[in-house]
């Protein structure tokens, strides 16, 4: 089972003041000693998993105080058994996992368009113009459906319906769709681009401000970007 | 974000529904079941666009309840980190102001405002600057960037942030900073 040390620091042997709890069965980590806040047993059922894979995420003292050191991990190697068991604060077991989450921060908006590439394949990114006409259609198809007293759509279809409206600046989307599509040779994915003809923007420093993962290719796709602003603003409508 | 998806979900029918308009009935509750909800991996489901394919119905033993194998394709909204969202104002307070955009409620903490728009309390609280010249109200349109999301069962939550570039109060098409 591996142990890793969050941050690779080896601090000096362990002022233990807080009290351990070492569980004797490796698969109830919910049973371990403190609720401190329920804020904790979220938190702590997250960090379970982890250690029902044997890493190792322990630095408690450094959340507390913000700095990013690995705490309790020499201990951690030598005194627990198998799959880590020191749950002294149900909360600092938990937020064990968080540090990883604030050290990737800077490239957040880069793993967030990636996160795209999640999704089922199936799956087709739309704009909110694209998703306007799609929905317009299916209000008309519902319209003559709601004759029928047992059909019912849900409230919150109106409400998108008028979200997308909001946002329709073209004329129409397939010649929205059929600019931004060029851009896909230089690299910018389907994210950027849905995100490019959501936003409309007017110049091309603020497509890199709200997207600074382009910024990476910049030398690449400048000059087409700039481009298709300009095809853009011939097809938005005048609103 | 809105996206186009094809899911598939076993449905169960009673017998009595049984009959010449099974398959209507089938749609049906698949709409009532699925459409208004949220989930993690697809966030909300907006609405069906159409029914792929029904498969064949298994009796299910000890019920005689019958489950059917939906494939059907969808227009879904999820809200992405990163992603820059038009919304409309809901609430003004001291702590910052709620907007919505779709089915997505955001809140904007006033930590992430600029600086310089300060919270004026009255019977329309707002955020002005010190000029005067942007004020955030209730049904003000603002463009904001989101920093985080939250998925429950009917609904998702965001923060999110005015503070960066061209971020913040839409009075024309063009000027938003």
């Amino acid at each position: 089972m591996g142990r890793k040390s969050l941050k690779g620091k080896d601090s000096a042997p362990v002022n233990k003041t807080r009290h351990i709890q070492v569980d004797s069965s490796d698969s109830e980590y919910e049973g371990f000693v403190d609720e401190r806040s329920p804020a904790s047993a979220k938190a702590s059922g997250k960090a379970s998993s982890d250690l029902k894979s044997g890493k190792k995420k322990v630095s408690f003292e450094s959340l507390k105080t913000g700095r990013k050191t690995s705490f309790e991990t020499p201990a951690a190697k030598g005194d627990w058994g198998k799959g880590g068991k020191d749950f002294n604060a149900g909360k600092a077991g938990g937020k064990g996992s968080l540090p990883q989450a604030t050290a990737v921060k800077p490239r957040l908006t880069e793993i967030e368009l990636k996160l795209e590439l999640e999704l089922p394949k199936n799956a087709r990114l739309l704009m909110d113009c694209e998703a306007a006409e799609i929905l317009q259609e299916i209000e008309e198809h519902k319209t003559i459906l709601s004759e029928d007293p047992k059909v019912k759509f849900p409230e919150s279809f109106n409400k998108v319906l008028q979200y997308t409206k909001f946002g329709g600046h073209y004329i129409n989307s397939q010649s929205a769709r059929k600019v931004l599509e060029t851009l896909k040779i230089n690299g910018v994915n389907d994210g950027e681009i849905c995100m490019i003809g959501n936003i409309c923007p007017e110049t091309v420093e603020e497509v890199y401000a709200l997207l600074p993962s382009l910024k990476a290719n910049k030398h690449k796709n400048e000059g087409p970007i700039r481009e298709v602003l300009a095809s853009l603003a011939k097809v938005k409508s005048s609103k | 974000m809105f996206f186009h998806i094809t899911l598939e979900r076993n449905m169960q029918l009673h017998p009595r529904h049984f009959g010449p308009h099974l398959r209507e009935k089938l749609v049906a509750k698949l709409m009532k079941d699925v459409e208004g909800t949220c989930s993690g991996r697809h966030g909300f489901v907006v609405a069906i666009t159409n029914v792929e394919d029904i498969g064949k119905g298994l009796i299910r033993e000890g019920t005689g309840f019958v489950t059917f194998p939906v494939k059907y394709q969808c227009v879904a909204f999820r809200p992405f980190k990163g992603e820059i969202l038009e919304a409309v104002v809901t609430m003004v307070n001291k702590m910052g102001f709620f907007a919505e955009a779709g089915p997505v409620q955001i809140f904007v903490s006033n930590h992430l405002i600029p600086d310089d728009m300060e919270f004026q309390s009255g019977d329309m609280p707002n955020y002005t600057t010190s000029d005067g010249s942007v004020k955030i109200q209730k049904d003000s349109e603002v463009r904001l960037k989101i920093i985080g999301t939250r998925v429950d069962a009917t609904e998702i939550f965001c923060i999110g942030t005015i503070k960066d570039d061209f971020l913040g109060v839409i009075n024309d098409p063009g000027a938003a900073s």
